[in-house]
């Protein structure tokens, strides 16, 4: 069983780009298992079709600890990928991170895990704000991470300080860089920069996902690209994701940059007027 | 100096002199080189209390008329409720106790609601209640429920005032920031938010005493008799409506300079009502306290009356228990004031302090330590157990005065104890008080036991 866990700048492209990975991984007859955390529990909605499904944390509140049952928090989607959302609290109220820890630590106790599983994917939001949004990363749930960003100054900030806390957990045995996903947002240069920004943090742009009308015409229909229409062009770039992922074999500890660095490679890359 | 059990924590060094090392108490104006108020060093097993405790179980807690709600898990409800005497004269406040209970679910979904109804529930059961005061504990602060709104939404709903403590556990270094957070909020949400029927002109505050074992009976009268009216005590049997009205009083009299100066410094400056620190423990600073008092207001032939009366009275008793008592060596551990209070009793017993200790003592405690011990004698910040353990042995103190934590390490050593936080009997205050402070000393001191205790343990070795 892999464990895989997405981060990325929120409003990147997260959930897409996982979802549409999973589509196309259960299409080669994976078992896959997607566990969304993000308090607003909206990392499953493609494969679910927009099916809206109770969340982990709503479950636990509103029944007794001894009654809550796998079955109800487990929904199946798109080619029988199993779906989970964590969920949480209202926004500006409660602690999502903590509400991901007992999340995770439910569906451990409730056998989630134990099943025939080949792939599971943990869906995280933006940045990582406190203990609780690394817990995926951390007692040895996810150990692949791939960075989702684009070739904007926000989004590689982002990518390169998730990759700071990826450092310090990595010294604990387990989490690992697996590379970084370009979901790109037609900026110039932008395969260069990641590409380099990739290397500077001591990983691989493991797939460059151009940007394709597509994606917004699939979701507009509550759908992955994959299960929309498989035969379009940006489904195939999904399944080279996948199949890229599937046979990954490079993992390493980040070397995350400075601040400067960062400015300097945006300059560097960057237009020129 | 360092403690032999200190030798893996020599941090601890600089919180344990002897008065007149390295110049401490040696001319004016130099300061003590003892390190206080501090973080407490890692590996020290410290006997701190945290912020809630100093603000729910010393400032808050004493006020009798007032539903007082732990906002946190249960366990931090368990461990506020019954460990401090502060009588007063009805029981409500020291039978009940009320908390949120928050859980995990209400971490994650936010524990304001669940605060709200139990304010609601609570004064819904005891309708009787002036007032609500609530404790905010870690876990609450962490995930920033707004504890301060939710007073607000209760006290529109129920028409009384409701108040939010944040004395969240972990700031500070000790309780006694616990102390300041109760100080600062009853200030700014209580005092002057009513008006006295009829403002006295002879109107004191006693500020800091909090009535422990009802010290106030021995106290109350003293300054009564001399025709000085007690507004209110801040917080020893307290009604939530005479916190209310302390801003009308003409004089604030400051017990315990520690846990209550902030309100007074307060009063000071908002009001302009003046404040004295006096000791309200043995003959010479009772009859001192009294008399600044009348000073103030010009009682001074009422307060000579008084304090003639009552030594009088107490004299003879006096003489006997000091034969009993003199030459003895005390080691007095307290929070922090009193292990300076009490220097001068002792000696009018015949007694020596030839060790002080305190929990939480700030820089002014210090200064008023070394000015009253002598020279030699050991002074300890925060001392843990195994630092008591040895100066027990290596100082040999006829006697302990320390609080419930420290009581059945002294029994067990064989080493006579009084317990002067939360008195065993009591109360100690006042005239009347130091007879039984004295009696206790002698039971203890003088006890048949500890002769038992040792012979048995003699036994023990033997076999």
């Amino acid at each position: 069983m892999r464990q895989i866990a997405f981060y990325g700048k929120g409003g990147i492209g997260k959930s897409t780009t996982q979802q549409n990975t999973a589509a196309a991984l259960a299409d080669l007859d994976n078992q896959i298992m997607v566990v969304g955390c993000d308090p607003k529990a909206d990392c499953t909605r493609l494969l679910l079709r927009g099916k809206r499904q109770a969340t982990v944390l709503d479950t636990i509140r509103e029944t007794e600890e001894e009654e809550i049952k796998l079955e109800t928090l487990v929904n199946d989607g798109y080619g029988g990928v199993k779906c989970v959302e964590a969920g949480g609290p209202e926004p500006g109220v409660g602690c999502g991170g903590r509400g991901v820890i007992t999340a995770i630590q439910t569906l451990q106790e409730l056998g989630a895990y134990n099943g025939n599983l080949d792939y599971v994917f943990y869906d995280v939001l933006g940045d990582v704000v406190c203990g609780g949004f690394a817990m995926p990363i951390r007692e040895g749930y996810a150990r692949e991470i791939y960075l989702v960003v684009s070739g904007e100054y926000m989004a590689l900030y982002a990518a390169n300080n998730i990759s700071k806390g990826i450092k310090k957990f990595a010294s604990r045995g387990y989490a690992r860089l697996g590379g970084v996903i370009c979901n790109s947002r037609m900026v110039e240069n932008e395969r260069e920069l990641v590409e380099e920004f990739a290397r500077r943090i001591n990983t691989k742009m493991i797939h460059f996902i151009p940007r394709d009308k597509d994606v917004q015409r699939a979701e507009i229909n509550k759908m992955t690209v994959i299960d929309w229409n498989p035969d379009v062009n940006q489904a195939q770039e999904y399944r080279e994701l996948a199949k890229k992922i599937n046979e990954n074999q490079d993992f390493t500890i980040p070397t995350p940059i400075t601040q400067d660095e960062l400015e300097e490679l945006m300059k560097t890359y960057g237009v020129e007027d | 100096m360092l403690l032999k059990c200190d030798e893996l924590i020599p941090e601890r060094k600089k919180h344990i002199v002897r008065k007149g090392e390295k110049g401490c108490g040696k001319g004016k104006g130099k300061p003590c080189e003892i390190s206080c108020n501090v973080p407490t060093t890692p590996g020290d097993m410290t006997e701190r209390g945290c912020t809630f405790a100093g603000c729910r179980g010393v400032v808050g807690g004493p006020v009798k008329d007032v539903i007082h709600i732990t906002h946190g898990p249960i366990g931090c409800a368990a461990y506020s409720w019954g460990y401090r005497p502060h009588l007063a004269d009805s029981d409500f406040h020291m039978k009940y106790i009320f908390v949120s209970d928050i859980e995990e679910k209400d971490i994650i979904f936010g524990g304001e609601k669940k605060l709200l109804n139990s304010i609601l529930e609570a004064n819904k059961e005891f309708p009787e209640v002036k007032g609500v005061f609530i404790y905010n504990t870690c876990s609450p602060a962490l995930i920033g429920d707004d504890g301060k709104d939710v007073a607000k939404i209760a006290s529109e709903k129920i028409k009384k005032p409701v108040i939010f403590f944040p004395c969240e556990g972990f700031r500070g270094v000790s309780q006694s920031q616990g102390h300041h957070v109760g100080n600062l909020t009853i200030f700014r949400d209580l005092v002057g938010t009513a008006e006295p029927d009829a403002p006295s002109a002879y109107g004191i505050n006693l500020v800091g005493e909090y009535n422990i074992k009802g010290d106030m009976n021995n106290i109350l009268p003293l300054f009564q008799e001399m025709g000085v009216d007690v507004i209110t005590a801040f917080t020893g049997n307290a009604s939530i409506d005479d916190l209310k009205v302390m801003h009308r009083a003409k004089l604030n009299v400051v017990h315990c300079t520690r846990s209550a100066t902030y309100i007074a410094e307060m009063m000071k400056e908002e009001y302009g009502t003046p404040y004295i620190d006096v000791t309200l423990w043995g003959i010479e600073n009772t009859s001192a306290a009294l008399r600044e008092t009348a000073k103030f207001f010009g009682l001074e032939k009422e307060a000579e009356r008084v304090i003639a009366r009552e030594i009088e009275y107490i004299k003879p008793k006096i003489e006997y228990y000091k034969e009993r008592l003199a030459g003895k060596h005390v080691f007095i551990y307290q929070g922090a004031p009193r292990a300076w209070h009490w220097v001068q009793l002792m000696h009018e017993l015949g007694m020596e302090v030839i060790a002080a200790a305190t929990t939480f003592g700030h820089v002014d405690d210090y200064e008023k330590i070394f000015q009253k011990v002598k020279e030699g004698t050991l002074v300890v910040d925060n001392p843990n157990a195994l630092e008591i353990e040895e100066i027990l042995e290596e100082f040999k103190p006829d006697l302990f005065i320390a609080g419930n934590k420290e009581k059945y390490i002294s029994y067990k050593m064989g080493q006579p104890f009084v317990n002067g936080h939360t008195y065993d009997s009591g109360p100690y205050a006042g005239f009347r008080g130091m007879i039984k402070f004295a009696r206790d000393m002698d039971k203890a001191i003088n006890s048949p036991v500890w002769k038992l205790v040792k012979e048995k343990a003699n036994r023990m070795e033997v076999l």
